[in-house]
C-alpha cells in the first residue's frame, strides 16, 4: 500500500437483501485529490460514501483508509482524525449555540471531563472562532444554530469540520438542500478550504454542472457499478447522458 | 425554494355531499330537534332558573363572600392575611413538591419507556428484557395517569396523616404517567441526524448524551413541566378538600363553618397564586427561546 492512497478499496461489495446494492468495487483516491461522485438517484452513492467513511461494514472486500485496514481504527475518535464527514444541513443541533456547534469537531480530543466543562463554559474558543472567521461567520458564534440560514448552517458544518482537522472530508450531497446561488457558494467554499489544508475530498452530488466546476475527478455510479472514472477534463456529454438514461425498472426508486 | 404555488390555490373539483358536510347539517339538526325536545317535550322554562327563590340565594351567597353586614370581614383583617398567606405559600411548596416528583419520576423511567431505534449491536436477551421494561413502565404510566389526582389523594390520606406530603404524592402520581407518556414521545420524535453526525465526529456515548440528546430533548421537557405545574396549582385546591393540606383545605372548612369571608380571602390568594405561576411559566419559555 503505497503511503500516498488515502482510500482503497479492492473488491468491497455490500447487499441490502438479495440485490446487490454495490457490486464488488476498486476504488483508489489518492490524498489531496478532488472526486465528485455522481449517478442517479439509488445508484449506490451514498453507500459507497458510508462504507469510505467507516460507517457501515462491506459484505466483503478490503477497505484501507489513510494506509491502515479500515477494521483497524480501534474508536470513532480514532477515524474521526481520518474522516470527516459533512451531510445535508440537519447535521447540527438546532438548540444549541453556533459555537458548541464547532466545538463539537473536537469532541474526539477531548475527555467526558473536558466536554462536560466546556459545555457551561466553552473551551478552546479561539479555534472555533478562527474557524468561523474562514468560512465567514465570525459574527454568530453565540446565535442559536436553528435561526441560521440553510447556507449559513452549512457553512457551520465546515467550521466543525475545519476544528475537526480529519485528513479526508466525505461530502454526502451537501448542497442538495440549497438554491443554485448558495449550493455553488458553500461548495466553492468546501473546495477552498479543502485545498488550504491539503486535505482529500470526496463529494456525491446531484449536479454535474457543480461536479465539473468544482472536481478534477469525476467517478460515476450507476446501478451498483463504478459507469466511469475519469478526469473532468475528459467527460463528456455522452458520458453524462448514458449514465442519467433511464433503464426499464432502475434508477427511479432510491436505494 | 419558496415561490412553488400553493396547493390550496389550486381549484379542487366542488364535492356537494362530502362527509364533512353531511356531518355538520347533521351535527345542526340534532342541536335544533334537541332544543325543541327540551322545550316542548319536557316542558323547560328558561324562567325557572331565573326564579326569586334562586335569586335570593345567590344574593345572600354573593354578599355574605362580599362581606355585607359583616362587622370584620377576614380579608380586612392583618391576621387573617398573614394566615392565608402561610397558606399559599404552603400550597406553591406542594404543587413544587408535586412537579419535583413527578419529574424525578419521569426522568428514571423515560429512557426504558421510549422505543428508541437501537444500534443493532445488543444480544436478544438483552433485547427481551428491554421489551418487558418498556411494558411495564407504559402500564405504570398508564394506571398512574388514569387516576384522578382526587382519587389519589383519597387514598394516600389512609398511609398519611393529613397534610402537605399526601397531596403532593397523590398530585405526583397522577402527573408523572402524564410527564411520562410526554417526554416518552419526545424521545422517540428524537432527530437522529445530529446524533449520527455526532458520533461520525468521534463524540463518545457519553459526550452524544450531553452535545446531542439533552440540548435536543431538554427544552420540550421543560415545557411540558412547565405546563404541568401550571395544571399542579390549580388542583392543589382539590386535593386539598379531602385532607390534604393547603389553601383547598381551609377552603372547604371556612365553606362548611359558612364564614364566607375567609372564602374571599382564600379566593383572592388563589387567584394571585395561579396568576404568579402563569407568569413565572411564561417567563421560563420566553427565556428558553
Amino acid at each position: 500500500m503505497s503511503d500516498t492512497a488515502m482510500f482503497a478499496m479492492k473488491q468491497v461489495s455490500k447487499s441490502y437483501g438479495s440485490a446487490y446494492t454495490l457490486h464488488p468495487l476498486n476504488l483508489h483516491i489518492s490524498r489531496g485529490e478532488l472526486v465528485a461522485l455522481i449517478g442517479p438517484s439509488g445508484a449506490g452513492k451514498t453507500t459507497c460514501l458510508n462504507i469510505l467513511a467507516g460507517t457501515i461494514e462491506p459484505d466483503a472486500g478490503l477497505l484501507h483508509i489513510a494506509g491502515k485496514p479500515a477494521s483497524s481504527y480501534a474508536s470513532g475518535k480514532h477515524l474521526a482524525k481520518a474522516v470527516g464527514i459533512i451531510r445535508q444541513q440537519f447535521d447540527l443541533v438546532g438548540s444549541l449555540p453556533v459555537l458548541h456547534n464547532v466545538l463539537a469537531g473536537r469532541l474526539h480530543e477531548w475527555g467526558f471531563g473536558k466536554s462536560l466543562l466546556s459545555f457551561l463554559f466553552p473551551q478552546d474558543k479561539h479555534i472555533a472562532a478562527d474557524a468561523l472567521n474562514r468560512v465567514g461567520l465570525s459574527d454568530k458564534l453565540y446565535d442559536k444554530t436553528s435561526h441560521l440560514s440553510g447556507g449559513e448552517q452549512q457553512r457551520v458544518a465546515l467550521a466543525r469540520l475545519l476544528v475537526q482537522q480529519p485528513q479526508a472530508i466525505l461530502a454526502d450531497e451537501p448542497v442538495a438542500s440549497l438554491d443554485p446561488a448558495r449550493a455553488e457558494d458553500v461548495l466553492a467554499m468546501l473546495v477552498r478550504l479543502v485545498q488550504e489544508e491539503q486535505l482529500t475530498l470526496v463529494s456525491s452530488l446531484h449536479s454535474v454542472h457543480l461536479a465539473r466546476q468544482f472536481f478534477q475527478r469525476i467517478i460515476a455510479i450507476k446501478e451498483g457499478r463504478v459507469f466511469f472514472d475519469l478526469p473532468t477534463a475528459d467527460v463528456t456529454e455522452d458520458h453524462i447522458t448514458d449514465l442519467y438514461q433511464l433503464t426499464a425498472g432502475h434508477g427511479m426508486d432510491e436505494r | 425554494m419558496q415561490h412553488i404555488p400553493s396547493a390550496t390555490s389550486v381549484r379542487k373539483p366542488h364535492r356537494r355531499f362530502g362527509i364533512v358536510r353531511v356531518s355538520v347539517y347533521m351535527a345542526f339538526l340534532l342541536i335544533i330537534a334537541s332544543w325543541i325536545y327540551l322545550f316542548i317535550g319536557e316542558q323547560a322554562n328558561l324562567a325557572e332558573l331565573f326564579s326569586a327563590k334562586n335569586v335570593r340565594y345567590a344574593v345572600q351567597f354573593l354578599s355574605g363572600l362580599a362581606g355585607v353586614g359583616v362587622d370584620h370581614p377576614a380579608f380586612l383583617d392583618i391576621e387573617s392575611w398573614k394566615r392565608a398567606l402561610a397558606l399559599t405559600y404552603q400550597t406553591l411548596q406542594m404543587s413544587l413538591m408535586a412537579i419535583g416528583f413527578a419529574t424525578l419520576g419521569m426522568l428514571l423511567t423515560v429512557i426504558p419507556a421510549s422505543r428508541v431505534v437501537a444500534g443493532g449491536t445488543e444480544s436478544a436477551l438483552l433485547r427481551a428484557w428491554n421489551r418487558i421494561v418498556y411494558g411495564l413502565v407504559r402500564a405504570m404510566y398508564v394506571i398512574s395517569r388514569s387516576v384522578p389526582e382526587l382519587i389519589w389523594a383519597m387514598m394516600i390520606i389512609f398511609f398519611f396523616k393529613p397534610g402537605l406530603l399526601p397531596g403532593a404524592i397523590a398530585l405526583a402520581l397522577h402527573n408523572f404517567g402524564i410527564l411520562g407518556k410526554l417526554c416518552a414521545e419526545v424521545v422517540e420524535d428524537l432527530d437522529m441526524r445530529p446524533i449520527r453526525n455526532l458520533a461520525s465526529s468521534g463524540a463518545s456515548k457519553a459526550q452524544i448524551l450531553i452535545y446531542g440528546i439533552i440540548p435536543a430533548v431538554l427544552p420540550r421537557f421543560l415545557t411540558y413541566i412547565l405546563y404541568r405545574w401550571e395544571v399542579i396549582i390549580r388542583t392543589t385546591i382539590v386535593v386539598g378538600f379531602v385532607g390534604a393540606g393547603g389553601l383547598g383545605h381551609e377552603f372547604k372548612l371556612s365553606m362548611s363553618w359558612f364564614h364566607y369571608t375567609d372564602v374571599t380571602l382564600y379566593l383572592l390568594c388563589y387567584l394571585m397564586l395561579v396568576f404568579a405561576v402563569d407568569l413565572i411559566s411564561a417567563g421560563l419559555r420566553r427565556w428558553m427561546q
